[in-house]
């Protein structure tokens, strides 16, 4: 189970995130919607501290931090228990497709080469990259790349993985390959936070949605009940803007 | 001036020069690793953003980049034994070589923290990101993800900065030293055939610029390996160079068919 309590975050004067509390339990798929600037990003990358909170709480199974005085060791166990996978994939350049999953593992969690790389032959299969191992990043689609972004992740056994944005960067046709991926993972029970703007993945591969608007979350709940009936007038104002028909039936 | 031009002399200096090449190999030697580790030094504090430091290290490039290398190398060699003096080292036996190759060294890393400051800079931060979010340290995301695509971009800069210091040590001879330069003066001036010891000193030059510059295109391929579309080794290069060839023999033929139908 994850909970994040009071976080907040200021970039200078500007408070992105003020307060914000979230409970996701173990297994369960969050997706969090919102508006361009309401701290989506902010949020996520706080979870794993790419991002340093100014206060709040994360938990993550039984490990606790305090944002306000986290140490080095804190820091380094919250990333231990968090993945991430990026809207622009970031995967290492000059590394291939195996040794870019291989890295975390050899690198940080200390594992036999051999074992690591059996591990990242098995995840890479899984997302349908089997036959890339040996390729440079650079020899791929956009849509095979975040498919090794996601590997990354997934090859690190984490408590969460968490998604920026993982299908914005693409082109129209190559996002259906990453989604199926992503629904895959899913289905498998490994906990995720998504971010995105895919209206139909978040619709049936959501557990919990969260509408996030202004640094605050103005409401969440399960998918069903924040699509067809949104309590809150800037839900349906957003809902309004991005699906002008209102498609949102089951 | 001099003796009547003897193409035979150009053959006969150019083992005497080529002698002398390890003192200005051991130059070239001694200002590089001098220059990559003070280079990697100077750039720290401007990558971090060190404040104090940082401005110390922009004033230490625009000295030896803005001032010519002779200039250095007397300032050096006359001008440090004297400041050492002050506060009672004495370093008059030093040999003349140690200060060429400091001076050289100063000199040649002013270029080499530059090259590396923007190599680093254009590494892009996601990947950086990326190496924290895996849990790497700051210093394993450095010298994992970071340096050796630095070290990728920088090779072709570094590349004309390491010829640059090899022609450049042809000034060494100023303060006296026996290197290539110095060596073809005395050989000019023993036999008065001066243009022929320059022609062998320059053939030296360019036959060692030559091979340096092929030893490096290769690391430069090797360290760009990830770059490459193509599986094929000698990709566009290779290709590229025969298409030129044969481009060039077809172009002078058809010239000259042309010319001799009219
Ligand atoms: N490093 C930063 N420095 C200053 N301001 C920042 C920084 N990162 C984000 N912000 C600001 O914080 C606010 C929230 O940004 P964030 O990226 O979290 O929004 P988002 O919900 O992810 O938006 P989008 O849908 O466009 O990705 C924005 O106003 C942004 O300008
Ligand atoms: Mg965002």
């Amino acid at each position: 189970m994850i909970k994040l309590t009071g976080i907040t975050k200021s970039f200078g004067r500007q408070q992105v995130l003020q307060g914000i509390d979230l409970q996701v339990e173990k297994g369960e798929v969050v997706v969090i919607l919102g508006p361009s600037g309401s701290g989506k990003t902010t949020l996520l990358r706080c979870i794993n501290y790419l991002e340093r909170p100014n206060e709040g709480r994360i938990e993550i199974g039984d490990f606790e931090v305090d944002c306000g005085r986290a140490s080095k060791k804190d820091i380094y166990a919250l990333r231990g228990k968090t993945a991430m996978v990026f809207q622009h994939y970031n995967l290492f350049k000059h590394k291939t497709v195996l040794e870019n999953v291989m890295e975390g593992l050899v690198i940080v969690q200390k594992m036999p080469k051999e074992t690591a790389r059996r591990r990242s032959v098995e995840v890479l299969e899984k997302v349908g990259l089997g036959e890339k191992l040996d390729a440079y990043p650079s020899m791929l689609s956009g849509g095979q790349q975040q498919r090794v972004g996601i590997a990354r992740a997934l090859a690190l056994n984490p408590e969460v993985i968490l998604f920026d944005e993982p299908t914005s960067a693409l082109d129209p046709e190559l996002v259906g390959e990453v989604l199926a991926v992503i629904r895959r993972i899913a289905k498998e029970g490994i906990t995720m936070i998504v971010v995105t703007h895919e209206m139909g993945f978040a619709r049936d591969v959501a557990n919990h949605v969260v509408f996030m608007d202004g640094g605050v979350i103005v409401e969440e709940g399960a998918p069903r009940d924040i699509f067809n009936k949104p309590r809150e007038e800037r839900t349906k104002q957003f809902f309004k803007r991005i699906m002008p028909e209102p498609a949102y039936s089951i | 001036m001099g003796e009547k031009f003897d193409i035979g002399y150009v053959f006969t200096f150019f083992p005497k020069l080529a002698g002398t090449l390890q003192t200005t190999l051991i130059i070239v030697g001694g200002a590089l690793l001098t220059s990559l580790i003070v280079g990697f030094l100077v750039a720290l504090p401007r990558l971090y953003k060190v404040p104090v430091l940082q401005r110390l290290s922009q004033l230490y490039a625009s000295f030896f980049r803005g001032t010519p290398i002779l200039i250095q190398l007397f300032l050096f060699y006359y001008g440090l034994p004297e400041i050492l003096k002050l506060v009672n080292i004495d370093v008059s036996r030093a040999p003349v070589l140690v200060f060429v190759i400091l001076t050289y060294g100063l000199h040649t890393g002013a270029y080499v923290s530059e090259t590396i400051r923007s190599a680093v800079a254009s590494v892009d931060r996601g990947q950086v990101e990326a190496a924290y979010s895996v849990g790497m340290s700051g210093y394993q995301a450095f010298t994992r993800i970071v340096m050796p695509q630095a070290l990728a971009i920088a090779v072709p800069v570094l590349s004309n900065v390491i010829l640059a210091l090899l022609k450049d040590t042809s000034l060494a001879f100023s303060l006296g030293v026996m290197e290539m330069t110095g060596k073809s003066q005395t050989l000019a001036a023993l036999t008065n055939h001066f243009v022929e010891s320059y022609i062998s000193l320059a053939l030296i030059y360019l036959v060692i610029s030559m091979v340096l510059e092929r030893l490096l295109i290769i690391l430069e391929r090797r360290l760009l390996r990830h770059e490459s579309r193509a599986a094929d080794p000698f990709p566009v290069f290779r290709r590229e160079r025969f298409r030129r060839i044969r481009q060039w023999f077809t172009r002078e033929r058809s010239v000259r068919l042309r010319e001799e139908a009219q």
